[in-house]
Protein backbone atom coordinates (compact mmCIF):
# COMPACT_ATOMS: atom_id res chain seq x y z
CA UNK A 1 0.00 0.00 0.00
CA UNK A 2 1.45 3.39 -0.99
CA UNK A 3 2.00 6.26 1.45
CA UNK A 4 -0.88 8.80 1.56
CA UNK A 5 -0.25 11.88 -0.57
CA UNK A 6 -0.43 15.22 1.19
CA UNK A 7 -2.52 17.01 -1.40
CA UNK A 8 -2.15 20.36 0.35
CA UNK A 9 1.40 20.48 -1.04
CA UNK A 10 0.38 19.99 -4.68
CA UNK A 11 0.51 22.96 -7.03
CA UNK A 12 -1.58 23.54 -10.15
CA UNK A 13 0.00 21.71 -13.09
CA UNK A 14 1.00 18.70 -11.00
CA UNK A 15 -0.08 15.40 -12.52
CA UNK A 16 -1.64 12.79 -10.27
CA UNK A 17 -2.56 9.11 -10.53
CA UNK A 18 -5.96 8.06 -9.17
CA UNK A 19 -6.94 4.74 -7.63
CA UNK A 20 -8.95 3.66 -10.68
CA UNK A 21 -5.85 4.07 -12.87
CA UNK A 22 -6.91 7.42 -14.33
CA UNK A 23 -4.50 10.37 -14.46
CA UNK A 24 -5.29 14.04 -14.06
CA UNK A 25 -3.65 17.45 -13.97
CA UNK A 26 -4.37 19.78 -11.08
CA UNK A 27 -6.14 22.97 -12.13
CA UNK A 28 -6.48 24.53 -8.67
CA UNK A 29 -6.05 23.54 -5.07
CA UNK A 30 -8.45 24.94 -2.43
CA UNK A 31 -5.93 23.79 0.22
CA UNK A 32 -8.60 22.17 2.38
CA UNK A 33 -6.72 18.84 2.35
CA UNK A 34 -9.80 17.08 1.04
CA UNK A 35 -10.34 18.16 -2.57
CA UNK A 36 -8.45 19.11 -5.73
CA UNK A 37 -9.84 20.57 -8.93
CA UNK A 38 -8.26 18.58 -11.77
CA UNK A 39 -8.65 17.80 -15.47
CA UNK A 40 -8.63 14.17 -16.56
CA UNK A 41 -5.78 13.21 -18.88
CA UNK A 42 -6.58 9.50 -19.10
CA UNK A 43 -9.48 7.44 -17.81
CA UNK A 44 -9.25 3.75 -18.70
CA UNK A 45 -12.60 2.93 -17.06
CA UNK A 46 -14.50 5.81 -18.63
CA UNK A 47 -12.74 7.49 -21.59
CA UNK A 48 -15.55 10.06 -21.81
CA UNK A 49 -14.11 11.77 -18.74
CA UNK A 50 -10.86 12.68 -20.49
CA UNK A 51 -10.65 16.47 -20.76
CA UNK A 52 -13.37 17.10 -18.17
CA UNK A 53 -12.64 19.02 -15.00
CA UNK A 54 -13.83 17.49 -11.74
CA UNK A 55 -13.28 17.67 -8.03
CA UNK A 56 -10.94 14.88 -6.97
CA UNK A 57 -11.22 13.45 -3.45
CA UNK A 58 -7.93 13.24 -1.54
CA UNK A 59 -8.30 9.53 -0.83
CA UNK A 60 -8.57 8.81 -4.56
CA UNK A 61 -5.09 10.25 -5.18
CA UNK A 62 -2.64 7.34 -5.23
CA UNK A 63 0.57 9.04 -6.27
CA UNK A 64 2.18 11.93 -8.07
CA UNK A 65 3.05 11.13 -11.66
CA UNK A 66 6.72 11.54 -12.47
CA UNK A 67 7.90 13.34 -15.57
CA UNK A 68 5.88 15.03 -18.31
CA UNK B 1 -39.38 25.37 37.97
CA UNK B 2 -41.91 28.03 37.10
CA UNK B 3 -44.30 27.16 34.28
CA UNK B 4 -43.69 30.25 32.19
CA UNK B 5 -46.49 29.72 29.70
CA UNK B 6 -49.14 29.29 32.36
CA UNK B 7 -48.01 32.44 34.15
CA UNK B 8 -48.36 34.46 30.98
CA UNK B 9 -45.48 36.62 29.83
CA UNK B 10 -47.27 39.92 29.81
CA UNK B 11 -49.42 39.65 32.90
CA UNK B 12 -47.36 37.43 35.14
CA UNK B 13 -43.72 37.90 34.29
CA UNK B 14 -43.61 41.29 32.56
CA UNK B 15 -46.04 43.57 34.36
CA UNK B 16 -45.55 46.89 32.60
CA UNK B 17 -48.55 48.55 34.23
CA UNK B 18 -46.91 48.11 37.61
CA UNK B 19 -43.35 48.39 36.27
CA UNK B 20 -42.27 44.99 37.58
CA UNK B 21 -40.46 42.20 35.80
CA UNK B 22 -39.85 38.76 37.20
CA UNK B 23 -36.27 37.57 37.60
CA UNK B 24 -37.41 34.30 36.05
CA UNK B 25 -37.09 35.72 32.54
CA UNK B 26 -33.35 36.14 33.14
CA UNK B 27 -32.53 32.83 34.81
CA UNK B 28 -35.18 30.27 33.84
CA UNK B 29 -33.94 27.48 31.52
CA UNK B 30 -37.39 26.84 30.04
CA UNK B 31 -37.90 30.50 29.18
CA UNK B 32 -34.46 30.62 27.61
CA UNK B 33 -35.25 27.64 25.35
CA UNK B 34 -38.42 29.37 24.28
CA UNK B 35 -36.54 32.60 23.51
CA UNK B 36 -34.37 30.76 21.00
CA UNK B 37 -37.45 29.66 19.09
CA UNK B 38 -39.68 32.69 19.47
CA UNK B 39 -37.14 35.54 19.33
CA UNK B 40 -33.94 34.45 17.68
CA UNK B 41 -35.56 32.29 15.00
CA UNK B 42 -38.03 35.05 14.06
CA UNK B 43 -36.42 38.46 14.50
CA UNK B 44 -33.92 40.27 12.28
CA UNK B 45 -30.37 39.83 13.58
CA UNK B 46 -27.15 41.66 12.77
CA UNK B 47 -24.64 39.40 11.01
CA UNK B 48 -21.74 41.58 9.88
CA UNK B 49 -20.49 44.31 7.60
CA UNK B 50 -19.83 44.17 3.89
CA UNK B 51 -16.36 45.65 4.39
CA UNK B 52 -15.46 42.35 6.07
CA UNK B 53 -16.04 40.45 2.81
CA UNK B 54 -14.99 42.82 0.01
CA UNK B 55 -13.90 40.21 -2.58
CA UNK B 56 -15.51 37.09 -4.09
CA UNK B 57 -14.70 34.10 -1.88
CA UNK B 58 -14.32 36.21 1.28
CA UNK B 59 -16.11 34.91 4.35
CA UNK B 60 -16.70 35.82 7.99
CA UNK B 61 -18.10 33.33 10.48
CA UNK B 62 -20.80 35.02 12.53
CA UNK B 63 -23.68 33.92 14.75
CA UNK B 64 -27.46 34.10 14.89
CA UNK B 65 -28.81 33.20 18.30
CA UNK B 66 -26.82 30.15 19.42
CA UNK B 67 -26.03 29.09 15.87
CA UNK B 68 -22.91 29.59 13.81
CA UNK B 69 -23.44 31.10 10.37
CA UNK B 70 -21.18 31.90 7.46
CA UNK B 71 -21.39 35.35 5.89
CA UNK B 72 -19.74 35.11 2.48
CA UNK B 73 -19.52 36.60 -0.97
CA UNK B 74 -19.81 34.10 -3.81
CA UNK B 75 -17.91 34.06 -7.10
CA UNK B 76 -20.41 36.41 -8.69
CA UNK B 77 -20.19 38.91 -5.83
CA UNK B 78 -23.55 38.01 -4.25
CA UNK B 79 -23.70 38.03 -0.43
CA UNK B 80 -25.05 34.95 1.39
CA UNK B 81 -25.60 33.83 4.97
CA UNK B 82 -25.53 30.06 5.55
CA UNK B 83 -25.93 27.85 8.59
CA UNK B 84 -22.41 26.64 9.36
CA UNK B 85 -23.36 22.98 9.49
CA UNK B 86 -22.81 20.18 6.99
CA UNK B 87 -26.02 18.66 5.65
CA UNK B 88 -24.54 15.15 5.96
CA UNK B 89 -23.75 14.91 9.71
CA UNK B 90 -23.83 18.50 10.94
CA UNK B 91 -20.10 19.18 11.35
CA UNK B 92 -19.07 22.83 10.98
CA UNK B 93 -17.95 23.31 7.41
CA UNK B 94 -15.93 26.39 8.36
CA UNK B 95 -13.84 26.56 11.52
CA UNK B 96 -11.91 29.74 10.73
CA UNK B 97 -13.04 33.16 11.92
CA UNK B 98 -12.59 34.73 8.48
CA UNK B 99 -10.70 34.29 5.24
CA UNK B 100 -11.01 33.59 1.53
CA UNK B 101 -11.91 30.25 -0.01
CA UNK B 102 -13.36 28.70 -3.16
CA UNK B 103 -15.18 25.98 -1.16
CA UNK B 104 -16.33 25.11 2.36
CA UNK B 105 -15.30 21.53 3.00
CA UNK B 106 -16.57 19.43 5.87
CA UNK B 107 -13.59 17.78 7.56
CA UNK B 108 -15.72 14.85 8.82
CA UNK B 109 -16.68 12.99 5.61
CA UNK B 110 -15.59 15.51 3.00
CA UNK B 111 -18.82 16.98 1.63
CA UNK B 112 -17.89 20.28 0.01
CA UNK B 113 -19.92 23.38 -0.81
CA UNK B 114 -19.35 26.30 -3.14
CA UNK B 115 -19.50 29.86 -1.83
CA UNK B 116 -23.02 29.98 -3.30
CA UNK B 117 -23.97 27.16 -0.91
CA UNK B 118 -24.36 24.47 -3.57
CA UNK B 119 -23.14 20.97 -2.73
CA UNK B 120 -20.29 20.46 -5.20
CA UNK B 121 -18.18 17.66 -3.76
CA UNK B 122 -19.40 14.29 -2.43
CA UNK B 123 -16.73 11.65 -1.82
CA UNK B 124 -17.43 8.40 -3.68
CA UNK B 125 -20.36 9.97 -5.49
CA UNK B 126 -20.04 7.45 -8.29
CA UNK B 127 -19.02 4.41 -6.27
CA UNK B 128 -21.01 4.67 -3.03
CA UNK B 129 -23.97 6.78 -4.09
CA UNK B 130 -24.11 5.34 -7.64
CA UNK B 131 -24.68 8.96 -8.73
CA UNK B 132 -28.19 8.74 -7.22
CA UNK B 133 -27.79 11.49 -4.58
CA UNK B 134 -29.60 14.65 -5.73
CA UNK B 135 -26.97 17.26 -4.85
CA UNK B 136 -29.39 20.10 -5.53
CA UNK B 137 -31.37 19.08 -2.42
CA UNK B 138 -28.39 19.09 -0.08
CA UNK B 139 -26.85 22.55 -0.31
CA UNK B 140 -26.02 24.61 2.78
CA UNK B 141 -29.06 25.95 4.60
CA UNK B 142 -29.44 29.60 3.67
CA UNK B 143 -31.33 32.28 5.56
CA UNK B 144 -34.64 32.95 3.80
CA UNK B 145 -34.28 36.71 4.33
CA UNK B 146 -31.19 38.85 4.01
CA UNK B 147 -30.81 42.62 3.86
CA UNK B 148 -27.78 44.75 3.06
CA UNK B 149 -28.21 48.21 4.50
CA UNK B 150 -25.52 50.90 4.27
CA UNK B 151 -22.79 48.28 4.54
CA UNK B 152 -24.38 46.27 7.34
CA UNK B 153 -25.72 42.75 6.80
CA UNK B 154 -28.90 41.58 8.55
CA UNK B 155 -30.72 38.27 8.35
CA UNK B 156 -33.81 36.50 9.65
CA UNK B 157 -34.59 32.79 9.76
CA UNK B 158 -38.30 33.56 9.41
CA UNK B 159 -39.57 33.81 5.83
CA UNK B 160 -42.72 35.47 7.18
CA UNK B 161 -40.91 38.29 9.00
CA UNK B 162 -41.53 41.72 7.46
CA UNK B 163 -38.70 43.08 5.29
CA UNK B 164 -35.89 44.62 7.34
CA UNK B 165 -36.74 48.24 6.61
CA UNK B 166 -40.36 47.63 7.56
CA UNK B 167 -39.13 45.87 10.71
CA UNK B 168 -37.22 49.08 11.54
CA UNK B 169 -39.97 51.53 10.62
CA UNK B 170 -39.04 55.14 11.35
CA UNK B 171 -36.30 53.89 13.66
CA UNK B 172 -34.13 53.70 10.55
CA UNK B 173 -33.31 57.39 11.08
CA UNK B 174 -31.70 56.50 14.40
CA UNK B 175 -29.79 53.55 12.93
CA UNK B 176 -28.43 55.97 10.35
CA UNK B 177 -26.79 57.96 13.14
CA UNK B 178 -24.43 54.98 13.46
CA UNK B 179 -24.11 54.05 9.80
CA UNK B 180 -23.86 57.36 7.96
CA UNK B 181 -20.64 59.27 7.50
CA UNK B 182 -19.82 61.72 10.27
CA UNK B 183 -20.21 64.50 7.73
CA UNK B 184 -23.80 63.41 7.04
CA UNK B 185 -23.09 61.55 3.81
CA UNK B 186 -25.09 58.35 3.17
CA UNK B 187 -23.32 55.26 4.50
CA UNK B 188 -19.57 55.13 4.05
CA UNK B 189 -18.51 53.36 7.24
CA UNK B 190 -16.02 50.52 7.46
CA UNK B 191 -14.97 48.15 10.21
CA UNK B 192 -11.88 49.21 12.10
CA UNK B 193 -9.63 46.33 13.12
CA UNK B 194 -10.94 42.95 14.19
CA UNK B 195 -14.11 41.96 15.99
CA UNK B 196 -13.80 41.81 19.76
CA UNK B 197 -15.43 38.69 21.26
CA UNK B 198 -15.75 37.75 24.89
CA UNK B 199 -17.92 35.86 27.35
CA UNK B 200 -19.85 37.32 30.28
CA UNK B 201 -21.53 35.14 32.91
CA UNK B 202 -24.95 36.76 32.65
CA UNK B 203 -28.17 36.50 30.69
CA UNK B 204 -28.06 38.30 27.31
CA UNK B 205 -30.84 40.70 28.39
CA UNK B 206 -28.65 42.39 31.01
CA UNK B 207 -26.40 44.04 28.40
CA UNK B 208 -29.35 44.44 26.02
CA UNK B 209 -31.36 46.53 28.49
CA UNK B 210 -28.27 48.47 29.49
CA UNK B 211 -27.76 49.62 25.90
CA UNK B 212 -31.44 50.51 25.46
CA UNK B 213 -30.73 53.71 27.32
CA UNK B 214 -30.05 52.90 30.94
CA UNK B 215 -28.74 56.31 31.92
CA UNK B 216 -29.37 55.46 35.58
CA UNK B 217 -26.21 53.37 35.79
CA UNK B 218 -23.79 56.22 35.04
CA UNK B 219 -22.66 56.13 38.66
CA UNK B 220 -20.91 52.86 37.73
CA UNK B 221 -18.62 54.81 35.42
CA UNK B 222 -17.80 57.51 37.91
CA UNK B 223 -14.28 56.21 38.43
CA UNK B 224 -13.61 56.20 34.68
CA UNK B 225 -14.93 59.73 34.40
CA UNK B 226 -12.59 60.75 37.21
CA UNK B 227 -9.61 59.12 35.51
CA UNK B 228 -10.45 60.99 32.30
CA UNK B 229 -9.89 58.46 29.53
CA UNK B 230 -11.75 60.67 27.05
CA UNK B 231 -9.98 62.36 24.16
CA UNK B 232 -11.15 65.88 24.93
CA UNK B 233 -8.79 66.93 27.67
CA UNK B 234 -10.56 65.91 30.85
CA UNK B 235 -13.63 64.03 32.04
CA UNK B 236 -16.21 62.88 29.55
CA UNK B 237 -15.65 63.74 25.90
CA UNK B 238 -19.28 64.70 25.43
CA UNK B 239 -19.93 66.64 28.66
CA UNK B 240 -20.35 70.02 26.95
CA UNK B 241 -22.74 68.52 24.42
CA UNK B 242 -24.79 66.92 27.17
CA UNK B 243 -25.11 70.13 29.12
CA UNK B 244 -26.61 72.19 26.30
CA UNK B 245 -28.89 69.57 24.70
CA UNK B 246 -32.26 68.06 25.61
CA UNK B 247 -31.70 64.47 26.68
CA UNK B 248 -34.36 62.13 25.31
CA UNK B 249 -35.26 58.47 25.54
CA UNK B 250 -37.06 57.35 22.39
CA UNK B 251 -39.01 54.10 22.10
CA UNK B 252 -40.90 52.47 19.23
CA UNK B 253 -43.71 50.55 20.89
CA UNK B 254 -44.75 48.46 17.91
CA UNK B 255 -41.21 47.47 16.95
CA UNK B 256 -39.30 47.10 20.21
CA UNK B 257 -36.43 49.36 19.15
CA UNK B 258 -35.25 52.20 21.37
CA UNK B 259 -32.45 54.68 21.79
CA UNK B 260 -31.23 57.69 23.65
CA UNK B 261 -30.60 60.92 21.74
CA UNK B 262 -29.37 64.43 22.46
CA UNK B 263 -31.36 67.18 20.80
CA UNK B 264 -29.40 70.36 20.25
CA UNK B 265 -30.94 73.84 20.45
CA UNK B 266 -31.69 75.47 17.13
CA UNK B 267 -28.72 77.31 15.61
CA UNK B 268 -26.39 76.26 18.40
CA UNK B 269 -22.84 75.37 17.24
CA UNK B 270 -21.35 72.08 18.38
CA UNK B 271 -18.79 72.57 21.16
CA UNK B 272 -15.22 71.53 20.40
CA UNK B 273 -14.00 68.06 21.25
CA UNK B 274 -10.95 65.81 20.69
CA UNK B 275 -8.68 68.60 21.84
CA UNK B 276 -5.96 66.04 22.55
CA UNK B 277 -5.28 65.85 18.83
CA UNK B 278 -5.50 68.94 16.58
CA UNK B 279 -5.81 66.77 13.45
CA UNK B 280 -8.71 64.81 14.89
CA UNK B 281 -10.37 67.89 16.37
CA UNK B 282 -10.23 69.63 13.00
CA UNK B 283 -11.59 66.57 11.20
CA UNK B 284 -14.63 66.32 13.44
CA UNK B 285 -15.26 70.07 13.43
CA UNK B 286 -15.24 69.98 9.63
CA UNK B 287 -17.57 66.96 9.57
CA UNK B 288 -20.02 68.60 11.98
CA UNK B 289 -20.23 71.67 9.74
CA UNK B 290 -20.84 69.47 6.69
CA UNK B 291 -23.42 67.40 8.52
CA UNK B 292 -25.44 70.48 9.36
CA UNK B 293 -25.44 71.54 5.73
CA UNK B 294 -26.53 68.11 4.49
CA UNK B 295 -29.03 67.13 7.17
CA UNK B 296 -30.56 70.46 8.12
CA UNK B 297 -32.68 70.35 11.28
CA UNK B 298 -32.15 66.59 11.75
CA UNK B 299 -28.44 67.37 12.33
CA UNK B 300 -29.52 68.68 15.73
CA UNK B 301 -30.13 65.03 16.72
CA UNK B 302 -27.03 63.41 18.19
CA UNK B 303 -26.93 59.68 18.80
CA UNK B 304 -26.64 57.87 22.09
CA UNK B 305 -26.76 54.13 22.90
CA UNK B 306 -29.74 52.23 21.53
CA UNK B 307 -30.94 48.78 20.65
CA UNK B 308 -32.54 47.16 17.65
CA UNK B 309 -34.75 44.38 18.95
CA UNK B 310 -33.75 41.93 20.17
CA UNK B 311 -29.97 41.86 20.57
CA UNK B 312 -28.17 44.43 18.40
CA UNK B 313 -26.79 47.39 20.31
CA UNK B 314 -25.90 50.69 18.70
CA UNK B 315 -23.31 53.06 20.09
CA UNK B 316 -23.31 55.84 17.52
CA UNK B 317 -21.42 58.64 19.19
CA UNK B 318 -17.84 57.48 19.80
CA UNK B 319 -16.76 54.86 20.26
CA UNK B 320 -18.96 54.18 17.25
CA UNK B 321 -19.77 50.51 17.55
CA UNK B 322 -22.31 47.80 16.93
CA UNK B 323 -22.51 45.03 19.52
CA UNK B 324 -24.41 41.77 19.40
CA UNK B 325 -25.41 39.95 22.59
CA UNK B 326 -25.26 36.31 21.51
CA UNK B 327 -27.16 34.02 23.90
CA UNK B 328 -25.03 31.15 25.19
CA UNK B 329 -27.46 29.54 27.56
CA UNK B 330 -29.52 31.42 30.17
CA UNK B 331 -26.47 32.18 32.25
CA UNK B 332 -23.92 33.28 29.66
CA UNK B 333 -23.61 35.87 26.89
CA UNK B 334 -21.00 36.07 24.16
CA UNK B 335 -20.45 39.67 23.15
CA UNK B 336 -19.22 40.56 19.68
CA UNK B 337 -18.34 44.17 19.06
CA UNK B 338 -17.68 45.79 15.69
CA UNK B 339 -15.94 49.19 15.59
CA UNK B 340 -16.86 51.60 12.82
CA UNK B 341 -15.14 54.58 11.32
CA UNK B 342 -15.68 56.71 8.26
CA UNK B 343 -13.94 54.85 5.44
CA UNK B 344 -12.78 58.21 4.10
CA UNK B 345 -11.30 59.44 7.42
CA UNK B 346 -7.56 60.27 7.40
CA UNK B 347 -5.24 57.58 8.81
CA UNK B 348 -4.40 59.80 11.82
CA UNK B 349 -8.08 59.91 12.75
CA UNK B 350 -8.49 56.14 12.41
CA UNK B 351 -5.39 55.50 14.53
CA UNK B 352 -6.56 57.94 17.18
CA UNK B 353 -10.00 56.35 17.31
CA UNK B 354 -8.57 52.84 17.47
CA UNK B 355 -6.67 53.77 20.64
CA UNK B 356 -9.71 55.49 22.13
CA UNK B 357 -12.06 52.61 21.28
CA UNK B 358 -9.74 50.05 22.87
CA UNK B 359 -9.43 51.90 26.15
CA UNK B 360 -13.17 52.61 26.30
CA UNK B 361 -14.96 49.45 25.07
CA UNK B 362 -14.50 45.71 24.97
CA UNK B 363 -13.12 43.30 27.56
CA UNK B 364 -10.11 45.54 28.24
CA UNK B 365 -11.95 48.83 27.92
CA UNK B 366 -12.35 50.65 31.19
CA UNK B 367 -16.00 51.62 30.69
CA UNK B 368 -17.19 48.21 29.57
CA UNK B 369 -15.37 46.54 32.48
CA UNK B 370 -17.59 48.50 34.85
CA UNK B 371 -20.70 47.25 33.09
CA UNK B 372 -19.57 43.65 33.08
CA UNK B 373 -19.02 43.71 36.82
CA UNK B 374 -22.63 44.78 37.30
CA UNK B 375 -24.22 42.28 34.89
CA UNK B 376 -22.11 39.41 36.19
CA UNK B 377 -23.01 39.87 39.85
CA UNK B 378 -26.61 40.95 39.23
CA UNK B 379 -27.21 37.73 37.34
CA UNK B 380 -25.48 35.55 39.92
CA UNK B 381 -27.47 37.15 42.73
CA UNK B 382 -30.77 36.56 40.92
CA UNK B 383 -30.47 32.80 40.36
CA UNK B 384 -31.27 31.59 43.86
CA UNK B 385 -34.56 30.10 44.97
CA UNK B 386 -35.33 33.03 47.25
CA UNK B 387 -34.04 35.71 44.89
CA UNK B 388 -36.31 34.50 42.09
CA UNK B 389 -39.40 35.24 44.15
CA UNK B 390 -38.80 38.99 44.02
CA UNK B 391 -39.24 41.03 40.82
CA UNK B 392 -37.04 43.86 39.57
CA UNK B 393 -38.40 47.39 39.56
CA UNK B 394 -38.91 49.21 36.25
CA UNK B 395 -41.14 51.99 37.55
CA UNK B 396 -38.91 54.97 36.80
CA UNK B 397 -40.80 57.62 34.85
CA UNK B 398 -43.82 55.38 34.32
CA UNK B 399 -46.62 57.45 32.79
CA UNK B 400 -44.50 60.47 31.82
CA UNK B 401 -44.03 59.58 28.16
CA UNK B 402 -44.93 61.91 25.31
CA UNK B 403 -46.49 60.62 22.10
CA UNK B 404 -45.71 63.60 19.87
CA UNK B 405 -42.55 65.25 21.09
CA UNK B 406 -41.36 68.46 19.49
CA UNK B 407 -38.76 70.98 20.57
CA UNK B 408 -37.84 74.20 18.83
CA UNK B 409 -39.52 73.12 15.62
CA UNK B 410 -38.18 69.58 15.34
CA UNK B 411 -40.47 66.57 15.77
CA UNK B 412 -38.81 63.45 17.19
CA UNK B 413 -40.26 60.15 15.84
CA UNK B 414 -41.20 57.59 18.48
CA UNK B 415 -42.61 57.78 22.00
CA UNK B 416 -40.35 60.11 23.93
CA UNK B 417 -39.35 60.59 27.53
CA UNK B 418 -37.56 63.91 28.08
CA UNK B 419 -35.06 63.24 30.84
CA UNK B 420 -33.29 66.59 30.73
CA UNK B 421 -34.64 67.50 34.14
CA UNK B 422 -35.65 64.01 35.30
CA UNK B 423 -32.07 62.83 34.60
CA UNK B 424 -33.14 59.25 34.00
CA UNK B 425 -36.00 56.95 33.07
CA UNK B 426 -36.69 53.28 32.44
CA UNK B 427 -38.98 54.07 29.52
CA UNK B 428 -36.75 52.37 26.95
CA UNK B 429 -36.13 49.34 29.15
CA UNK B 430 -39.86 48.81 29.54
CA UNK B 431 -40.16 48.97 25.76
CA UNK B 432 -37.60 46.20 25.33
CA UNK B 433 -39.56 43.92 27.62
CA UNK B 434 -42.91 44.93 26.12
CA UNK B 435 -41.71 43.66 22.77
CA UNK B 436 -39.99 40.68 24.35
CA UNK B 437 -43.29 39.60 25.92
CA UNK B 438 -45.14 40.10 22.64
CA UNK B 439 -42.65 37.91 20.78
CA UNK B 440 -42.84 35.26 23.48
CA UNK B 441 -46.63 35.11 23.28
CA UNK B 442 -47.33 35.67 19.59
CA UNK B 443 -47.83 32.62 17.43
CA UNK B 444 -47.13 34.43 14.15
CA UNK B 445 -46.15 37.71 12.52
CA UNK B 446 -49.84 38.41 12.04
CA UNK B 447 -49.89 39.24 15.74
CA UNK B 448 -46.52 41.00 15.81
CA UNK B 449 -46.78 43.35 12.81
CA UNK B 450 -49.49 45.45 14.44
CA UNK B 451 -48.59 48.54 12.39
CA UNK B 452 -50.07 46.73 9.39
CA UNK B 453 -53.49 46.66 11.05
CA UNK B 454 -53.38 50.40 11.65
CA UNK B 455 -52.46 51.01 8.02
CA UNK B 456 -55.21 48.71 6.80
CA UNK B 457 -57.75 50.47 9.04
CA UNK B 458 -56.78 53.81 7.56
Amino acid sequence: MSEPVNIRLLDPGTRIVLDDGATAEIVSNPLDGVWLFARYLTAPDDPARVGSEEMIFAQDVVEIQDGP
Amino acid sequence: MTDARSLGYRRGLVDLAAGRISREIFVNEEIYREELERLFARAWLFVGHESQIPKPGDFFVSGMGEESVILCRDRTGKVHVFLNSCRHRGMKVCRYDEGTTPVFTCPYHGWSYGTDGKLVGVPYFREAYHEKLDKSLWGLIEVPQLCLYKGTVWASWDPMAPPFLEYLGDFVGYLDLTLDGWDGSEGGTEILGGIQKWLIPCNWKFPAENFCGDSYHNISHRSVDLVGIGPSGSGRRDMQERQMARRLHVAFYERGHQTGVYLFPKDQPMPPSYQHSPVVAEYFAHCEAERRKKRGEWARVIGSPGEIFPNTALHPRQPRTIAVWHPRGPHQTEVWRWYLVDASAPPEVKDFLRDYYIRYSGPAGMTEQDDMENWNYAHAASRGTIARRYPYSYEQGLGFETERYEWQGLHIPGTVMDITEAKSSEHNLRNLYRRWAEFMEAESWDELATWRFARAAE
